[in-house]
């Protein structure tokens, strides 16, 4: 069995079931309204009484995960969805893959401004992490894939990123006799098909999860885990700086679009469902998982720290009738900024190492 | 501030909360998510959307050739829905659309 995370550490096998994402979601998402009224609880019982972020805590709470039994047909969907994510054979030029974007070792992202294509072209929206994407539909920073399944194909095809012929895909996986093998065993009596590589795509993609940080292991009880500037972060986050009306949750995400004020032409959200006032440049809320490693921020990469990005959610946003009604002048003063940096750093866990190698299987074979 | 929308050609021109009250049901929304998954009603009746959130909400309603948008649905303000037209409706939450629910009309 294996784990896949945002380590790339292999032990227990974890992934997120597509169906039953929401649902779980729906139960664990705070909102706000519910966390606001959880500061008048009596939390007297509490052990933690004293501290008011003791009100917050049961709504960042990690789910358990599904796990998947070794040999099981889902099992080799991964195995095989490990092997397609990282085949640089799945570019035009044969020098791409899922991984080059989404590094495991840079937080599966890739550290850049904007994304790089198989040309070496400028894209021009940052790479999104996969952290926890099996939980996040849904895709694209304009929400434009409902599911894992149906975004695979998207930057395999996309002639500005892997750049791979439609009618090239089949052919290429089919000539190599381990792929033939791994595809018989993860989809019997299925062919080697778009769908079938989106399948075992996402079945490798919901694996990937984020490791416990140390905010995780103060919520399950652990009082020293985070700083006490972290501790006063947190009770900001879910107040005064309104973060959490979007961030939710464990993820910190609400799978939301909101216009949160940057500058650019990008309509995002709004030229996929148009019509809709706010979602007039309007992008998917990320998720706060081991943000500390995935500088630079927003949809366009165009902000460099995170000092910056609170300035931005400070004051540094452009007022605009499609700007999130969340999004407001917040008077923060340095020390709570320097607390809220103190949280955020918290969600991350302190190893980067990426996932072992893993070699597909070459031509040939 | 209460928002009225119509769909189909039957339109309602003004229902007051009381008759709303009497001849209509109430869907929340709350922790992102409408507080029952689907709803069966019969035509002519009137479905207030109410936001317990602390977030905006904009709820979209498709199906039988129309499409009915709330516009910014802030917490606490209800958007009163009529359902004229027999058939099957999509209702999700633009800003959030994982938000999702089906209203039948009999």
């Amino acid at each position: 069995m294996r784990t896949l995370h945002d380590q790339g550490k292999s032990s227990t096998a974890t992934r997120r079931g597509n169906v039953t994402g929401s649902r779980l979601c729906r139960l664990l998402i705070p909102f706000l309204a519910a966390l606001l009224a959880a500061l008048s609880l009596d939390v007297a019982s509490s052990s933690m009484a004293s501290d008011p972020a003791a009100s917050f805590l049961d709504y960042y709470r990690r789910p358990p995960v599904d796990t998947v039994m070794p040999g099981s047909v889902e099992a080799r969907r991964i195995a095989l969805g490990q092997m397609l994510f990282f085949e640089r054979r799945l570019s035009h030029s044969q020098q791409m893959s899922c991984a080059s974007c989404h590094n495991p070792a840079l937080a599966w992202q890739d550290g850049r401004r904007t994304g790089l294509g198989d040309r070496g072209n400028r894209l021009s929206r940052r790479t999104p992490t996969l952290l926890n994407i099996g939980w996040s539909e849904p895709l694209f920073w304009d929400g434009r894939a409902d599911t894992l399944e149906l975004q695979a194909p998207g930057p395999l095809l996309n002639p500005d990123e892997m750049g791979l012929r439609a009618d090239r895909l089949v052919p290429t996986v089919s000539r190599n006799a381990a792929y033939r093998r791994a595809f018989g065993e993860a989809f019997p009596g299925k062919p080697i098909a778009l769908e079938t590589v989106a399948a075992a795509l996402a079945a490798y993609q919901r694996t990937i999860v984020s490791a416990p940080s140390p905010f995780d292991r103060w919520v399950e009880g652990d009082p020293g885990a985070i700083s006490a500037a972290a501790r006063r972060g947190f009770v900001l986050f879910n107040t005064t700086a309104k973060c959490a009306a979007c961030h939710m949750g464990w993820r910190f995400t609400d799978d939301g679009f909101h216009d949160i004020g940057l500058p650019g032409a990008d309509r995002g959200r709004a030229a996929i469902v148009p019509g809709i006032a706010p979602l007039e440049k309007a992008f998917k809320t990320p998720t706060l998982r081991s943000i500390a490693y995935r500088a630079p921020y927003m949809h366009d990469g165009s902000i460099a720290t995170l000092e910056q990005v609170l300035d931005h959610y400070d004051h540094g946003f452009i007022a605009r009738p499609s700007l999130s009604d969340q999004i407001g002048p917040l008077h923060l003063s340095a020390r709570d900024k320097h607390d809220l940096i103190a949280f955020m750093k918290s969600l991350s866990s302190p190893s980067r190492s990426g996932a072992p190698a893993v070699l597909s299987p070459s031509k040939g074979q | 501030m209460r928002k009225m929308f119509f769909l189909g050609a039957c339109c309602v021109p003004f229902t007051t909360g009381l008759a709303l009250a009497a001849t209509g049901l109430t869907v929340d929304q709350r922790g992102l998510s409408f507080s029952v998954p689907a709803l069966t009603i019969q035509h002519g009746g009137i479905v207030t959307f109410t936001n317990s959130d602390i977030t905006s909400h904009n709820i979209v309603v498709t199906g039988e050739g129309v499409r009915l948008n709330s516009g910014l649905q802030t917490p606490g303000v209800p958007f009163h829905a009529p359902f004229s037209k027999a058939g099957t409706y999509q209702v999700s939450c633009a800003i959030h659309p994982r938000m999702k629910m089906t209203v039948t009309v009999k």
